[in-house]
């Protein structure tokens, strides 16, 4: 054991502390801020005040403001949507299909009764980030999954239930209450189906149904005209997404939902973030930079003795796990810094950014974020060693 | 080539610098019997002299042989196996433990110790105890000098300890180039009975260069360059 440090005590002083150092401390501050800007942006990101599990916040619901009173349906045109999708800040557009037959809905709990008309719409499977459980329908079933309003729960449970003397129903609750819907159409007989709430969403204002239920009753009952689109479901991208504004007041476009200002400020807040991490990335570069330079002399003033050493019959790649061991041992403790502080740079944003309903993000997006830098950043290293002390033995 | 036990031969075909490139007529390379001297055979357990004027390219013959210089002419077998096509791992293995060199210019490293300069080389296959090392060291007088950085040591003391390093391997050629050039004949004599000894033990071969001090091995045969 003693013998084998010889090597390394031979090859160790050539190291130069400054230089290395150098490195590090470049490199601490870059990686920092990166990872100051990854965490930042997923905090920001993380909208913790309208929690919706099955949309994102990247969803917009879309319509076109009713000025007066309104006989013809206010829709969108084709040409409108057309014209949407191609903004920047729209990833994907989808329309919602409105029901074209009478729906009333009932339910009966603890032997009163409980009947109402109603509408329902169907928004495209693809628009839903996790699918509730049994979304879907088939007509042998005949079973109906609704998602419903968050609203219309706290306006049945606030505005409605008390002055009328009726329970006030928990989500819970209402989820296990049978519903019955009974379809009717332009001509024939009104037909029955059971349903049931299946779960409850901040986003979509409106009693969805899946597509396929919709498909299938508006063919059955509807006057088979196709129904015009009334509402959009936008993906936003939120870091295009400062031109939407401006965008939907020109054309007189709606947005639904009073999530807008948490999903503005967490958009701006993304772009915030996006700034600091490529400020970060320079940084970075430049270090990794200032490391490959330093391997790079450390192996030229070295050269003569790996020459020797590779003339005892020391193998390239013996010689070369020395550096691999100095990167390595560098960059892990680099990396293990930067992490470090940027956790804890994480407590100067994390009250304020609760306080307005954003923080709290996973540190796994970060975590993975900085081991594929240590281990990009380590095998360019090693590739770089390798090569050099390659070189060194061919003689040049 | 990897997994040889031993290397019998080194056979020298037409070798000729890249530098003596246009001088093939001169009077020089006529009379050198290594140079484009057709087949030149060195079999294990020979002992060679090659002697040469300085600059006729003896330092230039053994970096051939020992691989680290490929500007020449011709070609280098090792049992029938061309020089040129071995990997780097065969070189790797053939330094360890079928050739032994020691270079003019000695390579020791002088900001360490002799004993780890030797220890450098001899933890490659551990073939010498430091029992062993040492006793070499006091057959050449410098045993006193085993803890002292090689860079304080005088060009004399030097020599020896390279011929001291070049031992501490297994080998079936060791090739030595000037190595007591540095040396008084008390010296020489002692070199020439470590190396001898070890070569016998081995049943290796001995190939040493010499521009006028040769080393002093009995029945070496004496090839002109």
């Amino acid at each position: 054991m003693k013998t084998r440090s010889d090597v390394w005590s031979l090859l160790s002083r050539n190291l130069s502390k400054g230089q290395l150092i150098g490195y590090a401390v470049a490199n601490v501050v870059g990686l920092t801020v990166v990872l100051i800007g990854v965490l930042f942006f997923c905090d920001s990101r993380n909208d913790t005040s309208g929690e919706d599990e099955f949309f994102s916040t990247d969803y917009v619901v879309l319509s076109k403001k009713v000025e007066g009173v309104g006989f013809t349906p206010v829709s969108f045109s084709e040409q409108e949507i057309d014209d949407l999708s191609e903004q920047p800040w729209v990833r994907k557009t989808g329309r919602f299909t409105a029901s074209q037959f009478a729906v009333n809905g009932s339910l009966s709990m603890g032997g009163k009764g409980l009947s109402s008309y109603m509408f329902l719409e169907a928004v495209p499977d693809e628009f839903f980030d996790v699918k509730p459980r049994g979304w879907s329908f088939s007509p042998s079933e005949g079973f109906v999954p609704i998602i419903l309003c968050k609203d219309y729960l706290t306006l049945y449970n606030f505005g409605f239930a008390i002055p009328q003397g009726l329970p006030q129903l928990s989500e819970q609750v209402i989820g296990a209450v049978p519903i019955t819907l009974r379809l009717t159409g332009k001509a024939g007989q009104p037909e029955t189906f059971k349903a049931g709430i299946v779960g409850f969403s901040s986003r979509l204002n409106t009693i969805a149904v899946p597509q396929s239920f919709m498909d299938w009753a508006n063919e059955r009952y509807g006057d088979g005209t196709e129904p015009p689109a009334s509402r959009l479901i936008v993906e936003v991208d939120p870091l295009a997404a400062s031109d939407m504004k401006a965008y939907l007041t020109e054309h007189g476009i709606e947005m639904a939902g009073d999530k807008q200002d948490a999903g503005r400020l967490s958009s701006f807040l993304g772009i915030v973030s996006a700034v600091v991490a490529s400020g970060g990335i320079v940084i970075c570069a430049l270090a990794i930079f200032i490391l490959i330079l330093s391997v790079f002399l450390l192996l030229q003033k070295s050269r003569d003795k790996l020459r020797f050493l590779m003339l005892l019959g020391y193998r390239p790649r013996e010689v070369a796990r020395y550096y691999e061991l100095l990167v390595t041992v560098a960059n892990v403790v680099v990396t293990l810094v930067s992490l470090s502080l940027a956790l804890l740079s994480r407590g100067l944003w994390s009250e304020a950014l609760e306080n307005i309903g954003l923080g709290g993000a996973s540190l796994l997006p970060t975590l993975l974020l900085t081991l594929v830098y240590l281990l990009g950043v380590t095998l360019l290293d090693v590739g770089i060693v390798r090569s050099r002390v390659m070189r060194i033995w061919r003689g040049n | 080539m990897t997994g040889i036990k031993v290397m019998e031969e080194i056979s020298l075909r037409g070798l000729l610098p890249c530098v003596f490139r246009g001088m093939e007529e001169t009077e020089r390379i006529r009379q050198s019997e290594v140079w484009l001297s057709g087949e030149l055979r060195l079999t294990r357990g020979c002992r060679v002299c090659i002697q040469a004027e300085s600059g006729g390219g003896k330092s230039s013959l053994l970096s051939f042989i020992y691989g680290n210089r490929t500007d020449y002419l011709g070609q280098i077998l090792f049992d029938a196996e061309e020089s040129r096509r071995l990997s780097v791992e065969d070189w790797c293995e053939l330094r360890t433990r079928h050739l032994a060199l020691l270079p003019q210019e000695l390579r020791l490293f002088p900001e360490l110790s002799v004993m780890q300069n030797l220890q450098l080389k001899n933890r490659l296959t551990d073939y010498k105890t430091e029992e062993e090392m040492l006793s070499l060291l006091e057959r050449l007088g410098i045993r006193e000098k085993a803890r002292e950085r090689v860079g304080l040591l005088s060009v004399g003391q030097q020599q020896r300890v390279a011929i001291v390093r070049a031992v501490c391997q297994p080998f079936d050629f060791l090739l030595l180039d000037e190595p007591v050039s540095h040396l008084d004949q008390t010296n020489n004599l002692i070199a020439a009975s470590i190396v001898e000894e070890e070569a016998t033990r081995q049943g290796a071969g001995i190939v040493t260069t010499s521009v006028g001090n040769p080393l002093r091995i009995d029945n070496a045969v004496v090839i002109q360059l």
